[in-house]
Parts: structure tokens; sequence; C-alpha cells
């Protein structure tokens, strides 16, 4: 086939005048319209284009895309889109790049009527772009792009292919006399801009993008511009690689075709000639005799003036160089005074240094300490406004089945909470961890007892509140049910309610006076604080409310929040006035302290700061409603009453003296705080995960989402602990063990595990011939992720063994457990060497804390089983408080509801 | 990505079975070349380069023998050979030796994607081994090829008649030059160029043999990858930071970095392939790489990006400059929140490290963005200026410059001074 040409070209130019180029008559079908890209994009273009998109394909799918001028049909394919009436003149590629030839191909075989392409996509292979130009040469067709960001007629309102001018392109591409052609997108709006400030409008601007092959090139566009009555002049943005720039300059130079109006260029790139490989655009990279030196040379030679020089300007008719963007308006403005023509309209300003924000940190010299301007409209109301958000921000979406708390490791099935391990997290604390699921960030250490202070106050209760507790546990209810009919009723009870507005007024004072840890207070705060916060009532007193007020007077921490509420309390003194709510305002204040640091690193929201007493609150009272055998627990009834002793303990040794009623020594402290950890999560699919999700989906308050995670707890998630635990009972039961910590007891446990694998493979093979083959297995052996291996093994229980090992802390179940599974194998009971998995490590190291008491019939196998499932709740308890934050910040009501299509019934 | 020579271009003369010369590399002992020069009389020993390098004959690096103590003598001198390419001395890995051909005629032949006829072009001389851009306009033939139909015999017959080739030597060079245009076309090739193809006598037939050969692969045709080169031969190109961050790339780009210069001191954050060639213009040696996150990249990306860039240089920097224009689709809230979660994730990490943030930018979610990086910089007690779009992209980078330099004499000083004193 001979090559299509139009003169004055040597191939083929379907444009004209720019003002062809694209108009607001030309009708545009947009190509994978729901791609990520387009989705956002598209719908802009539209609406600013007054709805020149007829339709769009999306492969596989039709159905409408939304826009405010109403929707865009899509189709499964051009020929669809033909067929269904839809008729256009442009098409838009958004595809990657694989398939971008393929759809020029479709575009040109189904539409005859088809004038241009505009390709966005980047990185399509030089291979494809020049079997692209082919296609459309043949055709007829001008393409745009690749790596375009589009063209904008300006004069009609009109924006084609990217997102030129941004999610706002009135604002940028205002109406006037230049016409741009920019190897960068971004440079064709940002010169638009500095056009716009300097008083230059846009004719028509053309992101022509840089990839090897530009196919609507400058000869073109100089062409094209030259015979647009409304451009007077043309800005241009150049980069290294092709000669594109030259041929067009020669062409004039040779008068193939006429062209008289003044180009501003800039061109960019020279270190570029050193690289061997793109970086940015894949196609300014200089080949030979194609840097940005040369091209510049090209451009000063055709000018026949040197670079512009701001301060003693210069240009010829024919235009300047520039040497960086910035320069483009003051070159423009010479050009136009040369030339003896006015601007569009007034410029509203410069491109001068203007901060917009600035710390406060530290003084520059004077060269560069440059105050803070106000930005300009509308960015000066966002400022005002933003400047008052704190914390995180999410966007709400759906959350059933997804999580940004907690994740399941598919390669190692070890779980993970804020991105930590439950194998690292088991060697924290327990109010390190408590701390750790709210903030997603590990306390500092001055910040530990103020957590301990607050967990421990919440234990304090009314002794009455156990009734109801002690009647659950006679009609045999399980920990979970009579733990969480109590939490049920906290609701939003008045301490939590005005703790949270109290934490919330702290917050919103220092952000609302921009308080800030450099700056005195300014003085308004102080009528602001007496309006609203003080009141001549006194408070209650009690020794807990003593003690907070003392408390919070005397710290010294290098916190704001913490700063701000001792100026509070010291007005309030002054002034010989209380705080409102004062207990809670006391509460709040180290609350908002220990927390300030996370929610302005963006780890939490705000609201999360807010309700961090809540969660505070709440796990608490798990804890002091767990209590086993009250009334002969004397840490727990010292605990719980109203005196301040043991107030500032660690809320570990607390815990534990509450479920095992004695003092700890510190191998039991680790053993019970790793046992914490390891439950603390195993991922947002778990139940007991996906019951506080599905209360917080159902609008359900903090504590009520605890219950949720309770209910969803029983016998088989939980309380199933206690079935190793019974195992080995059962094992042990006749075997005189005084101290399971101690590796002289008087066991043979070769023999015993021996006498357990036989005893279980008769049973195995007893069952089978019966035809049972769902026979009771051994508890707490195997592990899906190195199932197939000779010797399996669980990376969680070999964490635990090593630190155990470490301490050098022994522990006779574990031990026998390691011994049964390699005489299962030995027995033939078992394929290959099975693990012990990380269950029966929770189960050894509960056993090992409770053998003692159980030995000595202090405690009874229900007890131990209500421990069991109790220990549990613990570490859930911590874990599931990330996933209650997670969903309340970033969920929508009701999104955990199952779709109607996914729901079966079956007879 | 280029590569030159037999060493490895032998490898891509196979797919497409055209001639070359028998090549044995450094690591042959003794018996081995000595074996090779009984078979061939003579040698080529040349210095092994890697990437595209070229004239090393003109550079006196290419060496010809006939005995073993001279091929001995010529591959310890060219072994570590230094050779002037471009404003680049780069240094040998190794020697190639090849068999020496005798040659009736010397053809030079490329095909290259040019920009001037905005389709593939092939160039061909009967007076090649010399540079190209020596010769007459009348010696050498630029022809056109199309693209869906390739080289075409004739247009090669009559290019070589047209510049003066004996008819003898032409049947053979058409047989065979095909040939390499389905080199180009099917393994992702953006240049390949031949120089010398010595055409030599074996029997009655005449044999053109590639002597030398130069390749330029597309980056975003992943075709190339069929050949199976080993990916160390473009190493040399890729430094470890790029390298980690190239792991990131996807066709929307996004992720692109040179590393500029390591012993810089600003580290830049460049959106936009116009911001990324006009910031790296103006900050010349401070900059530690050009990059181009533009494109509107994830989080999840942006933060994988800029964990690594904060591993391997805030160490060593002093400012930390995020530059761009007006946004057009990228999202500066999204952006922002993937750098400075890093930058505090990082922190927390490896400890607080003094330096000045400089942000340029334009763009959709453009105060939320600012507002992101002031909270987190805030709360890391880090010192910054946040410019908006109506101050130039170029000012702001200078401005980094500036701050920059006086950092380095005394800002750090000063800063570690008061927040040791506020701590």
């Amino acid at each position: 086939m001979r090559q299509l040409k139009t003169k004055p070209f040597p191939y083929f130019v379907g444009v004209h005048s720019l003002e062809e180029l694209v108009t607001e008559n030309s009708r545009v079908c947009v190509i994978n319209i729901l791609g990520s890209e387009s989705r956002k994009v598209t719908p802009v273009s539209h609406e600013y284009s007054g709805g020149n998109i007829v339709a769009g394909v999306q492969y596989g799918r039709s159905g409408k895309l939304e826009t405010k001028i109403g929707d865009i049909p899509y189709y499964q394919s051009v020929r669809d889109v033909m067929d269904n009436g839809h008729t256009f003149d442009t098409g838009v590629i958004y595809l990657p790049p694989t398939a971008v030839s393929q759809a020029v191909s479709e575009l040109t075989q189904y539409n005859e009527d088809l004038k241009r392409i505009v390709i966005v996509t980047e990185k399509i292979s030089s291979r494809d772009s020049r079997n692209i130009r082919f296609l459309c040469q043949e055709a007829g067709v001008d393409v745009i792009g690749a790596n375009s960001l589009g063209i904008a007629n300006v004069w009609d309102n009109v924006r084609v292919g990217g997102a030129l001018g941004g999610d706002d392109p009135a604002e940028t591409l205002k109406k006037g006399s230049i016409a741009i052609h920019s190897n960068s997108g971004n440079f064709t709006t940002t010169m638009a801009e500095y056009l716009r400030i300097a008083g230059f409008g846009i004719s028509t601007a053309v992101s022509s993008g840089k990839d090897v092959y530009v196919h609507f090139a400058l000869p073109e566009f100089l062409y094209a511009a030259q015979n647009d009555p409304r451009t007077k002049a043309i800005a241009l943005y150049v980069e290294p690689g092709g000669y594109y720039e030259k041929m067009a300059l020669d062409w004039i130079k040779e008068r193939r075709f006429g062209f008289n109006k003044p180009i501003v260029v800039c061109v960019t790139g020279r270190w570029k000639k050193n690289i061997s490989r793109s970086c940015g655009h894949a196609g300014a990279l200089a080949g030979g005799g194609d840097d940005a030196e040369t091209k510049e040379k090209w451009f000063d030679d055709y000018f026949g003036v040197k670079c512009f020089n701001p301060d003693k300007p210069k240009v010829s008719k024919r235009g300047v160089r520039v040497a960086n963007i910035q320069q483009v308006p003051d070159a423009m403005k010479t050009v136009f005074e040369k030339l003896d023509e006015e601007p569009d309209f007034p410029s509203d300003g410069d491109l001068s240094l203007k901060p917009w924000l600035s710390d406060t940190i530290m003084k520059l010299p004077d060269e560069l300490n440059i105050p803070v301007f106000r930005a300009i409209s509308p960015y000066d109301k966002q400022i005002e406004e933003i400047n008052k958000q704190v914390g995180a921000q999410y966007l709400r979406q759906n959350m059933r089945n997804t999580s940004g708390a907690s994740k399941m490791n598919p390669g190692t099935q070890v779980a993970e909470l804020h991105g930590k391990t439950i194998l690292d997290l088991s060697k924290n604390s327990i109010e390190e961890n408590i701390y750790f699921s709210i903030a997603k960030v590990l306390p500092e250490k001055e910040d530990i007892p103020s957590i301990n202070l607050l967990l421990n106050i919440f234990l304090k209760m009314n002794p009455k509140a156990m009734l109801n507790i002690d009647t659950a546990m006679a009609n045999g209810a399980t920990p979970n049910a009579y733990i969480s009919s109590q939490i049920a009723m906290i609701g939003n009870k008045p301490l939590l309610a005005n703790s949270r507005k109290q934490a919330e007024f702290i917050i919103d004072l220092i952000r609302e006076f921009g308080i800030h840890e450099n700056k005195k207070i300014p003085v308004e705060v102080h009528k602001y604080i007496r309006e609203k916060l003080l009141t001549k009532k006194a408070p209650k007193k009690s020794d807990v409310a003593d003690m907070l007020y003392k408390e919070v007077k005397k710290s010294n921490k290098n916190c704001i929040a913490l700063k701000v509420c001792q100026y509070i309390l010291n007005i309030a003194e002054k002034e010989k006035m209380y705080i409102k709510d004062q207990h809670e305002f006391l509460l709040a204040t180290i609350a908002v302290c220990i927390f300030w640091k996370p929610m302005l690193e963006k780890r939490i929201s705000k609201k999360v700061a807010e309700d961090s007493l809540s969660y505070l609150y709440v796990i608490s009272r798990i804890f002091a409603y767990s209590v086993i055998d009250r009334k002969n627990n004397k840490f727990w009834q010292k605990l719980t009453d109203k005196k301040i002793s043991n107030i500032n303990n660690s809320f570990t040794d607390n815990a534990f003296k509450i479920l095992f009623n004695r003092v700890p020594t510190g191998d039991e402290l680790f053993e019970f705080q790793t046992l914490i950890g390891l439950t603390l999560t195993n991922g947002p699919g778990t139940i007991s995960a996906k019951g506080s999700k599905e209360s917080v989906s159902a609008g359900n308050n903090i504590s009520l989402a605890f219950v949720g995670f309770m209910v969803n707890t029983g016998l088989a998630h939980g309380g199933n602990g206690f079935e190793a635990i019974d195992f080995l009972l059962n094992t042990f039961e006749k075997i005189n063990i005084t101290d399971p910590s101690s590796r002289k007891n008087d066991v043979d446990l070769d023999k015993l595990a021996s006498e357990a694998a036989k005893e279980y493979t008769r049973f195995k093979k007893h069952s089978k011939e019966f035809g049972e083959l769902n026979y009771k297995r051994i508890p707490c052996v195997n592990h899906p992720v190195f199932k197939g291996n000779d010797v399996n093994f669980d990376p969680r229980e070999q964490f635990v063994s090593s630190e155990l090992e470490k301490r050098d802390v022994y522990n006779v179940f574990l031990d026998f457990y390691h011994k049964l599974v390699k005489e299962l194998f030995n027995e033939g009971a078992t394929r290959n060497v099975f693990c012990v998995n990380v269950d029966a490590v929770l189960a050894v190291l509960t056993l090992k804390l409770v053998w003692k008491d159980f030995a000595s019939g202090k405690i009874s196998k229900q007890q131990i089983q209500n421990l069991v499932f109790t220990l549990f709740l613990y570490g859930r308890s911590i874990g599931v408080a990330a996933e209650i934050a997670d969903h309340r910040d970033r969920g929508q009501d009701m999104d955990c509801r199952t779709p109607q299509r996914e729901l079966k019934f079956v007879l | 990505m280029q590569l030159s020579g037999l060493r490895y271009g032998s490898k891509l003369l196979d797919l497409v079975e055209f001639p070359y010369p028998e090549v044995i590399t450094g690591g042959a002992n003794k018996e081995e070349i000595q074996q090779m020069l009984d078979k061939h009389g003579k040698l080529v020993v040349k210095p092994f380069f890697y990437g595209g390098v070229g004239k090393k004959g003109k550079a006196g690096l290419i060496k010809i023998v006939d005995n073993l103590v001279d091929a001995l003598d010529a591959k310890q001198d060219l072994y570590f050979a230094k050779h002037k390419h471009g404003i680049k001395t780069i240094q040998a890995n190794g020697v190639t030796m090849e068999e020496f051909v005798e040659a009736e005629l010397e053809v030079y032949f490329s095909i290259t994607a040019s920009t001037i006829h905005r389709k593939p072009i092939f160039t061909i001389t009967p007076h090649g081994g010399v540079d190209i851009e020596s010769l007459p306009a009348d010696k050498k033939k630029i022809v056109e090829i199309d693209p869906f139909i390739g080289l075409k015999s004739f247009d090669i017959t009559n290019a070589l008649t047209d510049t003066g080739c004996p008819q003898r030597y032409i049947s053979c060079l058409v047989r065979f030059i095909p040939k390499l245009w389905d080199l180009y076309e099917n393994y992702g090739l953006t240049t390949i160029e031949i120089n010398p193809i010595r055409v030599t006598k074996q029997g009655n037939q005449y044999i053109p043999v590639a002597c030398d050969i130069k390749a330029a692969f597309d980056q975003d045709n992943p075709a190339w990858k069929r050949i199976g080169l080993p990916s160390t031969i473009f190493q040399s190109d890729i430094s470890p930071f790029e390298s980690e961050i190239n792991k990131l790339r996807t066709y929307q780009g996004q992720s692109d970095v040179v590393e500029l210069n390591p012993k810089g001191s600003i580290i830049p954050f460049m959106f936009g392939g116009g911001a990324n060639s006009a910031a790296t213009e103006t900050l010349g040696s401070s900059a530690i790489f050009a990059s181009d996150f533009g494109g509107n990249p994830p989080y999840e990306k942006m933060y994988d990006i800029s964990r690594i860039v904060f591993k391997h240089w805030l160490e060593k920097a002093n400012v930390l400059l995020l530059i761009g224009g007006k946004a057009n689709n990228t999202d500066i809230y999204v952006t922002f929140k993937g750098i400075f979660d890093a930058l505090r994730d990082h922190i927390a990490e490896n400890g607080s490290k003094p330096i000045y943030t400089v942000i340029g930018r334009g763009g959709p979610n453009l105060v939320k963005g600012m507002f992101y990086a002031k909270d987190i910089l805030d709360t890391l007690k880090l010192p910054y200026k946040v410019f908006g779009f109506d101050t130039s992209m170029i000012l702001s980078i200078e401005y980094a410059k500036k701050i920059d330099e006086w950092w380095s004499k005394e800002g750090k000083k000063e800063y570690l001074r008061l927040t040791s004193k506020n701590s």
C-alpha cells in the first residue's frame, strides 16, 4: 500500500488548524473506561466538556459509568458501541501497554469516521508504537501520544484523553491565545498554570507524550498552530531524544509551510546524555546528535537570540528559549511586548517563593527565612479546615472479610497484628500489648505506668456486679457468657461518654487554637476554657479522684496535651472553680497524653484516641469479671475494691493474680504473658474477630462489639484448649509429679509416651475396623505448613520452645508431647513425625501453672476448663480491640451482611 | 539496555543462524588458545565491555595475533583496558578471542527506530569497518522499512548497488541480512548494528560473517527475555538501589529511578517526566538520584518505594525534596501518605535523623497531602517548608539547594543543638 500523504508533510496529518484538533463537536469513545485511571478521569473530562463521551468499552462487560451530567454507557467491544448507534470521531485508550495496538486496530477497523486516537498508556513498546503509527497512517487517523495526558481546547471547554488541568480543569485552563505543546503531561498543566498567573490563557494544549515515537509531533503542531486564528504564540516544553524539533524548524526555514508565530521554548535534560537507559519518559534518551544541548542550539539558531535572561529580557519576533519553565511567563510577556500585544487578562500574582506551611522548630538565616503566605483561594480555606483535623483518616469501605489490623501470613501460618507477629508480641507484657492493639505501636517506656494506672483504676468495681456472674456460673454458663453479660451492661455509661467528650475537647482545643510546644498558649484560651469547661460545682471526692488529680498535676512528661491540661487545672485553681466532669477530664488527660503521638503520627484516628478509655475500660473489666473463685481470691478482692493500693502495679501481674489467685514467679509471669501474646489474634477470619466486626457493622458501641466477639467463642473456639489439658490430665493422672518445671520428677517420659502412642494406635485401628473414621484424635499435634516433611514442625511452637529454653524453663508436659509425636510415628500411627503445635504449647503452659493447685485439690477440673477458656478470652480481647477500632474507622454500616447471591438453601 | 561484542552478541546471532567467528573468552587456558590458533591461524583479541560500547578499533583496543605469546600479551594488556566512551571512562571485564576472518569485503549494516522517518530504517554500506558517520552520503544508504513486511530483498540489493557494492557479493548478503529483521522484530530490539560483516569465501561460496555486534533493547518490550541472556550483563547499568526499586516497576511506571550521585545530599522525590528532567538539571550533583514517581502510584507502591529510598539514603542526606508541578491525576494525599508513613516507620526502626524537608507541589488533594506531611514532620520534630503550585517549581528546587548548603554548614548543628536542648 502506498503511504497516505497530506501536504506539506511526507506523511498523513488530518489536522489543518489546532482549533479542529478537538472541538465541542468531537464525540469520544473511551477504551477500558473502567480502568483505575479512567474511572477517575473520564467523568471529570465528560463533565468539563459538556458530555462529549458517547460511550466506552470495557472488554467483556457492559453497563453505565455514572457522571454528574448523566451516565456513560459502556459495551464489551467497539463493534457493540457502533451497533448500539453511537457515533464518534475520537478514541481514547487507557489500556495496559500490550493491549493498545489491538485496540487501535479495533477502532480503525470498525469506525470509518474515526479521526483521532489519544493514547494515555505509557510504556508501550516501540515496536507496538511503530505498528500503531502504520495502522493509523493507512486509516487516515491522527494519533496523540502515546503516554499523553490528552488535548484541551480551552475555547470550547473540551478536554479529551487524560487529566489535563487535574480534577478541576477550569481552575487552570483559562481561555486565551497561547497554544501549548509539551513532552510532559504535568508540564502542560503547570505551564498553563504559570501562564494563567501571568495573564495568559490557552487556546489548545497538547500533551504529546515522550515515547521514542511521538505521533503528533512538533512539525504538525506548529503547522496547525499557524492556521489557528485563536493562537498568537506558542509555548513548548522539549526533552532530549528524537529529531522532531529539528524537522519542524528546518521545514519552517525551508518554507515547506509558512510559520510566523512566536515560540517560547524550554528544553531540559542536559544530564540525560550521561545515562544509558530512560528515566521518566521512555523517549527522552539522547542518541547521537539529539541531546538537550543540541536541541537548545537548534532553537537558539532559529530564534537568533540567546537564551532568555529575565534581568535583561531580549527576544526575537520568532521567540526565545528559556532555561526553565518558570521563565515561560516572563518570556511570553516580553514576546507580547515585542509584538505590541496585550496579555489575555490581568495577571493575578507571581511565581515567587510563597511557603504555605512551615515548621516552628528553628529560625532560618535571613535569606532563607521566608514567612508563611496565605495560600491562594480556595486552598486557604482548605488549610484552615484541615488544620483542625488530626490523626489518621480512612476511606470507608466494605470490611466484611477485610482487616486493617490483623492478617494471617499464608506462608508461615503465623498471624500478625499491626504488622507484628504474635510471636514477637508474646514477648511483651499484657499492658504493652493492650496499648499496641489500640495505638498500633508499642508504648514509650515512660507511658507504661500511665497505662497500668488506667487499667488498674478500671478494675475497681462495685462487688454487687458479681452477683449476676455468680448466678451465671451456678447455671453452668461458660466464661464467655458470664463475662459478656456484664460487659453488655456497660453500654455507653457516663464515665465513658464523658471521658470521650473530654478527650475530644482537649484535642480540639489544641488544634483549634494552634497550641504548639514551642509557642505560648494564646491568651484567648483562658476565656474559652472558663466558658466551656469550668464550673462552681465541686466534684465528688474519692481516693482515686484525688490520686488522679495529683498524678496529672505533678507529671513532667513532655506532652502538649498534658501541658494544656495542667494549664487548665491551674486556671481552675486560680479562679477557685472546678472542671466539669473533673474525674473524666483527668482520665481523658492521661489517655490523650499517651495516645497523642500515635495520633499525630497518623497511626490512629482521632476517634480511636478519643475512644481509647473505652477500650481500656472494657478490656480491664473483662479481666475483672473473669475471676473464677472470687470468694477465696484475696488478690482480686483488693484489686477491685475502692482503695488505691496496687494501682501502680503491672497490669500483667494483677491479671495473673486475678486468674491464678497467687503471686507469680518471674518465670510464671513470662509464661503467662506468652500465653496471652500467642492468642491475641489468628487473623480476621476467625469467628471471634468476625463477631466483633459484625457487631460494629450492626452499629453497636464498643462494649457491645466486645460482646460480639465473646458470644462468637465457645467450646469449639476458645474453650477447645481444654481438650489437650484433659488428654494430659488423663495421661498423667496416676503419676506423681510434684513440680512440672523440674527435670527431676520421678517419671519415665519415654515409657509414658510409648504407652500413650500404643494405646492411641490400638484405638485408631479399632475405630477404623468399626468403620468410624471420625474417631477422636490426639489433640494439638500436626500443622499444615510443613505437613509433607518427614519431620513436621510448627514455627510458633518452635519459637516458644526456644524462648523457654533460653530462660532455662522446663515443662514436663511439653517434653512429653515432643516424645509422643516421635512414638506415634514409631508405632505407625502417623505417616511422618507430626509436630507439636502451638495449641499444645498453650495447654502445657496452662497445665503447668495450675498443676500444683489441681494436685492439692484447690482447683477443680471444671475450674481448669474455665480458666483455659478465660486465658483465651484475655488474649483475644486485646486483639479484637484492634479489629473493633479498625472496623469503626473504615467499615460501613451493615457491611458484614452476606450478599444475597452468596446465600444457599439446602434440604 | 545495550550489549556489544560477540561474547553475548553471538547468542543473538545464533537465534537467526547468522554466521559469526568462533569465539573463546579470556577464561580459556593456554591449550585452548593454542588450539584456536592452530585452527584459524590468527585471532582477534578484543576487550569485553558491559553495555553498548563502540569505537574500540579506533581506540587501538583490538589486537590481531598469530602466536600464543602475543595472544597472552594481548590478553594481559586488554583484560582491564580502559576506554573513553562518550563522557564516561569504562573498564573492560575480560577479553574475547575471536577467529580472524579473511575478507574480501566489509559491510556495515544496522536497523534502528528512526524518529525522522517515524518508522524503522536500515543503513547499509559495503565500505564498512569504519565509523558510519565518517562516510560520505553517497557511500551509504538509509532505507525505510515497512514494519508489516520487514526487510525486502530488493531494497537491500538496490541499496548495495547504489553504494557501489560489487555484484558478486550481493547475493550472499541478500540471503543472510533479512534474518536480522527477524532478530530485531521478535526479540525486543530497538537497534542492531553489525560492523563489520566480513564477506569471506568458503569454497565457491561467499559467506557474510558478523565480526562485531551492538544491540539495544527496549525496556518496555519483554521479548528480549526470551534470548536467555544472563541478567548480570545489564547489571553494570544498575546499582543495588535501582535494582531494588526496579522490582516494583510496572507498566504504569511510577517507580523510575536512576542513581546519579551516591555522594549527593538531596533525596529528590520527583513526580512526572517533566519534573524529573527539569529538577535533575537544576539540582545538579546535589541530587542522589533522578526519579519519576508520577502516574498516580497507589499507596502501597509509594510506601514501598519510600522505604527503599530511606533505607539507602536517609542516613546520608541533608534535604528531602518532594517536587512536581501541578499534578493532573496523581493524588497528592495518597503519595505523601506513602512517603511520610515510610519516613515515620523508618525513623521508628532506625532512630531519628536530622533532615530538612522541602516540598513543592500542586494537584488533587493537595492540602490534605501537605498536612499529612506537616503532621508527621511535626511529630518527628523535623523542619520543613511547603510550597504550593503558585511558587515556581524551579524556585522551590533552588531553595532546597540553598537549604542543603546551609544545613551542611550550620543548619544541622543548630538543629541538633535546639532539639537536644528541648529534649
